[in-house]
């Protein structure tokens, strides 16, 4: 600042601002309440749509294949489980699922009830917490976290489901994912544990959101071209159609600031004229001791500009204030909080802040550098 | 102090350029429809360290006078020559740039700026300027005004003298060839006014020509020659 005041046009803004701090204070609030309304708003709906994207993100990557239960189907046949893994080759992984609901307990007696699955292929669908999700699965249960801590049981454990105790060879972990496939309550066992009959479902776990659509339009082409036999649950359109809104939803919101900060601006425009008409003597008695026009117009556009500056700034800390408050607050994670996207509204609510009363700075300035200094001077 | 009335004349005799010079100058203004006369053939030399009082009732033109000898105003007819050049015809910015170099402004209101200190007040001319000599004259100017104890005073802490004295050391602090006041004295009263014209008088030792309007007779005291202006038209007295 010390060499940045030695510019006269600054030192004099600078001057001039100080003399009526409280109302340079209030046009100034005006900038920090449109650029913390940008700047939040923007960051506001930037993480709601990365933790949209980041929740629901896995199961853009999923199909589920199961039967369609209205043709009467209970089961896929391993005639349509092997045309599935067919189409998925090369895209992803199919995990053909058996699946029931059953009472799980625990040695130390407490039991809850949770979704188990038969497959001898878990590491396509599940992480493991604490211990080791099998490549091949052919004994002892892999246990959702959430599951494992209500019944007690570590890696190690043994659990009762159905009648039949198994060693918990993996805890999973929970995951962020919404899928229909819940690996935080739910029990993995190998298929050899349930009665043979068909699988009740079969997860593809596609490589990408645009393999996963592929992937589905082509298991609706051949399973279902005469009859409905499955229903294919696909949701990577579904999150573009929601990814689609939030970028709606967030231009509105930085359109809602926008409008807080040019009417910030007309606040600046207003203190400038204000503060002009009153110091009318003062830039006639300027200009006639010799200063010239630009001086003043500088002068008094700096002026404008350093309030836009000292809110701009002041709104860019309130509004990192704000996004660690969300964080706080919220579950949303530190990761999205401080994602770089999330800087680009901070740059671009300070410059818009800047701009803005630099514009309306403009005429005020123009206007009373270019009065006759006699007019000017004359009561 | 003595000095002669026809000064401009010896000195136009001697080769020397008198520092302003109006030369038939007429200044009307259009209001409503009417034609006003300010100014009607006015013809006014002013010679170097001399004070000239120009004396006249409300609205006589005093003012237009004034600032079309500080190249505030343009005539509308006659010719404005500052050290022999004809000046009325240029535009803004040169008749900025010769008001800074040759003249200084005394107002009847001070417009001194009430957060700055005395001799902040007094450098504002300068503050466009990278001039690192114009504190140190600042305030020896100011300690010429008898304002040496006075510095860091802000016009509040002042009284109705002492800020116009302030504002003198104002209108010195570029040099000018030319001090021009308009109604100094008009917001003071008879003692502090005579303090103020007292001011001007040592000025003008120092070669400056002074040139003070107002309908205040105490100026003729100390003046070295009063002029009249009646509705515009200026008579010696
Ligand atoms: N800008 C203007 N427009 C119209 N009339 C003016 C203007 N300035 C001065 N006048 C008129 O010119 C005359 C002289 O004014 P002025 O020089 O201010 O007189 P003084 O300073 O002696 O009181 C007055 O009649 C005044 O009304
Ligand atoms: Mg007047």
């Amino acid at each position: 600042m010390t060499r940045l005041t030695e510019l006269p046009a600054v030192l004099m803004a600078v001057r001039n601002l100080r003399r009526n701090r409280l109302r340079s204070v209030l046009a100034a609030l005006g900038i920090v309440i449109g650029v913390l309304a940008i700047a939040t708003l923007g960051i506001f709906g930037n993480v709601l749509q990365l933790a949209a994207l980041n929740q629901l993100g896995g199961i853009g990557d999923q199909v589920i294949v199961s039967p369609n239960q209205d043709a009467g189907a209970d089961s896929l046949t391993a005639r349509d489980v092997a045309e599935i893994e067919r189409i998925a080759e090369g895209r992803g992984t199919a995990v053909p699922l058996y699946s029931e609901g059953a009472a799980v307990s625990g040695t130390g007696g407490e039991s809850g009830f949770a979704n188990i699955y038969g497959t001898n292929t878990p590491a396509a669908l599940f992480t493991a917490e604490s211990g080791e999700v099998p490549e091949r699965h052919r004994q002892g249960a892999l246990v959702g976290t959430d599951l494992a801590s209500e019944v007690d049981v570590r890696v190690g454990s043994l659990v009762e489901i159905g009648g039949n105790t198994y060693r918990v060879i993996a805890i999973l972990a929970a995951g962020e994912d919404i899928s229909p496939v819940q690996p935080g309550t739910a029990v993995v066992l190998p298929e050899s544990e349930f009665a043979a009959g068909g699988y009740d479902q079969v997860v593809v776990q596609a490589d990408s959101g645009e393999d996963a659509r592929d992937v589905a339009d082509e298991i609706r082409d051949r399973l279902n071209s005469r009859e409905d036999r499955v229903s294919v649950l696909e949701l990577s359109s579904i999150l573009d159609q929601i990814n689609e809104f939030l970028g709606l939803l967030n231009q509105f919101l930085l359109g809602l600031g926008a409008v807080s900060l040019i009417v910030a601006g007309v606040a600046i425009f207003n203190v400038m004229l204000m503060s002009t008409t009153e110091r009318k003597g003062e830039i006639g008695l300027l200009r006639a001791v010799g200063v010239e026009k630009g001086d003043i117009l500088r002068t008094l556009v700096v002026e404008a500009t350093l309030l836009g500056v000292i809110g701009g700034v002041v709104g860019v800390v309130l509004s990192i204030g704000a996004a660690l408050l969300l964080w706080y607050v919220s579950p949303i994670g530190l990761n999205i909080i401080l994602d770089p996207s999330n800087a680009v509204y901070l740059v671009v609510a300070f410059a818009f802040g800047v701009v803005i009363s630099l514009a309306s700075g403009i005429y005020p300035a123009w206007k009373a550098a270019n009065l006759e200094p006699v007019e000017a001077l004359r009561d | 102090m003595t000095r002669s009335r026809s000064a401009g004349a010896e000195a136009e005799a001697a080769g020397v350029e008198p520092p302003l010079l109006l030369s038939g100058v007429d200044r009307t203004y259009e209001r409503g429809g009417e034609t006003v006369h300010a100014l009607q053939d006015v013809n006014l030399a002013v010679d170097a360290g001399e004070f000239v009082a120009v004396v006249g009732p409300s609205g006589s033109g005093k003012s237009t006078m004034l600032n079309t000898l500080g190249l505030l105003d343009t005539p509308t007819a006659g010719d404005v020559l500052l050290d022999g050049r004809e000046v009325s015809d240029a535009d803004d910015a040169r008749r900025t740039r010769l008001r800074k170099e040759y003249i200084g402004f005394v107002f009847q209101d001070f417009y001194l700026i009430p957060t700055l200190t005395a001799t902040e007040n007094v450098l504002l001319p300068t503050v466009y300027d990278a001039d690192a000599k114009a504190r140190p004259r600042a305030e020896d100017l100011l300690g010429r005004v008898g304002l040496g104890d006075r510095l860091t005073h802000r016009p509040t802490e002042l009284s109705g003298g002492q800020k116009q004295r302030v504002a003198i050391a104002r209108s010195l602090i570029n040099e000018p060839e030319v001090l021009l006041a308009d109604e100094p004295t008009g917001n003071l009263d008879t003692d502090t006014g005579r303090q103020v014209l007292g001011e001007f008088e040592r000025v003008c030792d120092g070669d400056v020509a002074v040139v003070a309007v107002t309908h205040d007779e105490l100026v003729t005291e100390y003046a070295d020659r009063t002029v009249e202006l009646v509705d515009g038209h200026l008579e010696v007295r």
